[in-house]
């Protein structure tokens, strides 16, 4: 199973219904987005006019890169199928990729917020959220698209394809060939791979070949420098024990967590 | 580095926490105690409310809130809509964020400072509405009831504007959606077909669809929008005519770059062709049209090789078009546009695309233009009166209209001028409801004067728009979430499903914050503050609302069981009335001294070094109405400058460059704006959004935020036949880093 979404270009008017539902519905905090429209154009493709519009969100990928140098603490985790009751456990930092359906989750709870996700993902899905603090991420959260999964969960499509207002955005499993994401894949819907990686993005696009020409041709990104990110991670895994013994000392509350990263930087 | 926390950084956090977190979080990250809700919840288990009915433009989406405890919390759709469905647009699910809006009238509110130049005194109901009875009732007192003139908008205005029109008996009442919207269009088609077409045109089932100047896309009505989408993707064929590579254009089989102005030229041409080559519907124009031989002998003078000159386009393209839409006829959508007061050259286009459509046998078929047959309700309001014509502006001194074809109502400038001077007589008092006249109307000049020589301005609006700076009282009205209002009936948004009718009202979705009121709480006080108290037609706006449901079987309480939107079987659209007929020429008219068939009128040509100003819109505003929504602001802040990418080189500019403007008339704008450089605009041409720089402090989002296009529209081209603004015919010079940069022709 692996869940994903179609932009349909031909279809979409580009008028941010999506960004604002998601805004809605998960608390994004209004300088901050999940997903985004960029207006692309008009430009010349070739001979041709083209105008379209840059949908993003998170890829969902295949092979994630915004997962592997995740500090969190990794914990087992028990993830089954809702439809099969199939489970699958696995030993998970606190960003991963879900076994089962295939989507990239966040556990807040686990994440310190040092940023070396946000810096991999070269789609710049993720932000940090301020707006989520606790003892051990007193910066903020990690957040982004979760393919509405607490919604899809309860059998809802996610917020923005509910409120897409010409159809636009097409969700479901792409590994099932009956689906009509699937059908869109067969028609030719393809992700924004990043440059020179092999990431897998699942949120796929299709429309004309000059919209698609633009698309590509002005929004594939370049992998992020991965040492960047390298770093942050680190950095947080030195500071992990401190942030911990802090965690523990709830008493200590927000002020003390700082007093012992402050601490730990030092350090 | 992003996780250094050091006491600066710490409080830096905390506040963007404060700044963004509800206050449930924000107690949380103080006191560090329960471990509160990280991820968020979403709303789908929230609680359910039905009735709505958005208004953050005029569409009227049917929707339904999600609550939690007191506080909605999303906005969506109404899954029972036949309209919209669970769909909603940006600024549909960003009526949240103006429910909230802080900066939103809470009060009423009286001005101890100048008009222009406010300071705001809070003051109680019953003091806003002895000031009002006080202040309005001499005026009327000294000046008759046509010394006092109104601006009204939207549904909130409908029973105010009753009650001034038919109670108190003034003539002077000028609606922007007439005067300097669609009026236009909605006289010139009633001249022709005898019906006003709101945008009925049956794109869904169309095999072209034919778009003149069109917003489609970036003007986001969400049915329309699907309807348009779904006959592309039904495989019709798109014609877009436009300077701009617009929205609509991006989605185009055949886009023509036209000359601004000369669209009728272009209209008269095609129809000069399709009867010379007798490739019109013969059998419509035999049985539902009159005027064919005139309408022969009035556009032979449009050759293809004529127009393709004044329009600037080729002539094999204009050809094309027309054999496009003839081959495909009558399955063919002409959209009779929305916003077409352009040139003051309007009338006449609207009545040359009524025209075209009846040609092309595109009347109440599959594809073309039908009415769904939606629902009848009785509208219950004030009692009906009629005016003395002795006071109608529009009226000459020898009893014919100065303006024929005018929409209801007095056309803007016949009451500006008159105000301003005095003549024929004094209007001293002005009711603005729901209207933000300073970014509707051009001139803003002419506004302003008129406003300083009243003796009492009254504002009800829901937010300090710009206009609000010059009452004297302000009163702060319930929006469309916090109250009642008429009913919104319709058909299914796609004319090929099963024929069925909706009969909704809109009831509200929150209880009004602060001291909000609505229309008629307000209305009443004031009639019995002037003595009306008598000819009051409803005590509340649920009492009226629910006096008009009775009308159709229905009632409130029966709506809110049925998720609140009734819906009944319809009827067949596609059955063309036996008397539908298109006057092709318009006797009427010619008596009038106008041309009764379809006639291009040239329009003003761009002095060296200016381009022509056009203005449309965004996906995420309404106008000005929506620019202090901080959701849909973040979208799109500003509103950038569209200028030929050749022109732009060559005065030095590229995208994101920092630009303001002067016009024709020496008018600068005090804001400025970004550059957008790109090929797909024409060189005598820049193009903006609409309703962007707001000028009034107290919107503290959408203040200052790009350029007040309607500022630098100081010039209004008055359509001769009907009185409405043409606001197409103001040109600009750039204005960067100080320095006024001629546009190269």
């Amino acid at each position: 199973m692996q869940y994903g979404m179609i932009i349909d270009l031909d279809r979409c008017v580009g008028c941010h219904a999506c960004v604002i539902a998601c805004k809605a519905e998960w608390d994004v905090p209004t300088e901050f987005a999940r997903n985004w429209v960029r207006h692309l154009g008009p430009a010349k493709i070739g001979e041709e006019m083209a105008m379209s519009y840059y949908v993003g969100l998170c890829n969902h990928c295949a092979d994630p890169v915004c997962v592997t140098d995740c500090p969190g603490e990794p914990l087992e985790v028990t993830f089954s199928n809702p439809k099969t009751g199939e489970k699958k456990t696995a030993t998970v930092p606190a960003t991963w990729k879900d076994p089962i359906d295939g989507t990239v989750q966040i556990d807040k709870s686990r994440c310190i917020g040092c940023g070396a996700c946000i810096e991999a993902c070269p789609y710049h899905a993720r932000y940090l959220n301020p707006a989520l603090i606790d003892a051990i991420g007193s910066d903020g959260k990690a957040d982004k698209c979760t393919y509405c999964k607490p919604r899809f969960e309860q059998g809802l499509p996610p917020a923005c394809v509910q409120t897409c207002i010409t159809g636009a955005r097409i969700f479901g499993d792409l590994d099932d060939p009956a689906s009509e994401v699937a059908q869109y894949v067969k028609k030719g819907a393809v992700g924004l791979e990043a440059k020179g990686g092999n990431l897998g993005p699942n949120s796929r696009y299709f429309g004309k070949k000059k919209d698609m020409d633009l698309l590509f041709s002005t929004s594939t990104p370049e992998l992020a420098g991965l040492e960047k990110a390298g770093r942050r991670a680190l950095m947080a895994k030195i500071m992990q024990p401190a942030m911990k013994a802090a965690g523990e000392l709830t008493v200590l509350g927000l002020v003390g967590a700082a007093a012992v990263k402050a601490l730990a930087d030092k350090e | 580095m992003a996780f250094k926390l050091t006491r600066r950084t710490f409080l830096q956090s905390a506040a963007l926490a404060a700044m963004s977190a509800p206050l449930a979080k924000i107690a949380y990250a103080e006191s560090t105690l329960a471990p509160a809700a990280l991820e968020a919840k979403g709303t789908f288990a929230d609680e359910t409310v039905c009735g709505g009915i958005c208004e953050m433009c005029f569409w009227r989406c049917q929707i339904i809130g999600k609550k939690r405890g007191d506080r909605l919390v999303k906005l969506e759709g109404n899954p029972k809509s036949i309209d919209n469905g669970a769909a909603i647009c940006a600024r549909g699910n960003a009526g949240i964020q103006m429910l909230y809006d802080p900066d939103r009238l809470k009060y009423p509110l009286k001005n101890t400072g100048e008009r222009g130049k406010p300071v705001w005194k809070r003051i109680s109901w019953d003091e806003a509405f002895a000031e009002i009875g006080e202040k309005l009732g001499a005026a009327i007192k000294k000046y008759g009831a046509h010394g006092l003139c109104m601006f009204p908008h939207g549904a909130s205005a409908k029973y105010p504007m009753q009650f001034f029109d038919n109670i108190v008996g003034t003539p002077n009442i000028s609606e922007a959606s007439f005067f300097q919207c669609r009026g236009v269009r909605d006289t010139a088609y009633m001249s022709s077909t005898s019906i006003p077409p709101n945008e009925s045109v049956d794109m869904a089932n169309a095999k072209v669809i034919f778009l003149l100047g069109s917003h489609l896309g970036e003007n986001i009505h969400v049915s329309h929008i699907k309807n348009y989408i779904q006959g592309l993707q039904n495989g019709a064929k798109l014609i877009v005519v436009d300077p701009r590579y617009s929205a609509a254009a991006a989605k185009s089989d055949v886009w023509l770059a036209i000359k601004p102005g000369t669209d009728t030229a272009f209209l008269l041409a095609m129809i000069n062709y399709l009867i010379e080559k007798k490739k019109y519907q013969a059998d419509f124009v035999e049985n539902h049209t009159a005027g064919l031989d005139e309408l022969t002998v009035g556009v032979r003078e449009w050759t293809l090789a004529r127009a393709a000159a004044e329009c600037d386009l080729p002539a094999e393209k204009i050809q094309l078009v027309a054999d496009m839409l003839a081959e495909n006829a009558p399955n063919v959508s002409l959209h009779p546009g929305r916003h077409v007061s352009w040139y003051g050259n309007d009338f006449q286009r609207q009545r040359a695309l009524a025209c075209l459509t009846a040609l092309l046998g595109a009347y109440y078929v599959r594809g073309g233009w039908c009415p769904g047959k939606a629902p009848k309700v009785e509208e219950i309001g004030w009692a009906k009166s009629e005016h003395d014509e002795k006071f109608d502006l529009n009226i000459k001194e020898d009893g014919k209209r100065k303006y024929p074809f005018s929409p209801p109502g007095t056309p803007t400038d016949l009451i500006r001028d008159t105000a301003i001077s005095g003549n024929p007589y004094p209007i001293k008092a002005c009711v603005i409801w729901g209207q933000n006249p300073i970014q509707t109307i051009p001139d803003q000049e002419k506004t302003k004067n008129m406003l300083k020589q009243m003796d009492f301005v009254l504002c009800v609006d829901i937010q300090p728009t710009d206009i609000t700076m010059w009452a004297d009282i302000l009163l702060p009205q319930a929006s469309y979430l916090e109250r009642y209002d008429l009913i919104k009936t319709g058909v299914q948004w796609n004319l090929a499903d099963k024929h069925q009718q909706y009969i909704a009202a809109r009831m509200p979705l929150s209880p009004p914050l602060f001291e909000r009121k609505d229309q008629v709480f307000i209305t009443n006080a004031i009639a019995k503050a002037l003595g009306h108290g008598d000819k009051i037609p409803a005590e509340s706006l649920e009492q009226l609302v629910d006096k008009s449901l009775a009308a159709a079987g229905l009632s409130l309480s029966q709506l809110k069981k049925e998720d609140g939107i009734h819906i009944q079987d319809g009827k067949d659209p596609f059955v063309i009335p036996e008397d539908f007929e298109v006057l092709l020429f318009n006797e009427e008219i010619a008596d009038a001294g106008f041309p009764g068939v379809p006639t291009y009128i040239p329009v003003p040509q761009p002095p060296p070094g200016f381009a022509r100003l056009v203005y449309g819109r965004v996906q995420v505003h309404t106008f000005n109405r929506t620019q202090n929504n901080a959701w849909l602001h973040q979208e799109m802040p500003v509103n950038p400058l569209w200028i030929n990418d050749e022109t732009a080189a060559k005065l030095g500019l590229k995208d994101g460059d920092t630009v303001g403007f002067v016009n024709q008339d020496g008018v600068k704008s005090p804001t400025t704006t970004i550059v957008k450089a790109t090929p797909g605009i024409r060189k005598d041409v820049v193009y903006m959004a609409h309703g962007y720089g707001s000028k009034n402090p107290l919107l503290t989002v959408g203040v200052g935020a790009g350029v007040d296009d309607t500022q630098l529209i100081s010039k209004a081209s008055v359509d001769p036949e009907s009185g409405t603004h043409g606001m197409r015919n103001n040109f600009v010079q750039l204005i960067k880093d100080g320095k006024t940069l001629d546009i190269p022709a």
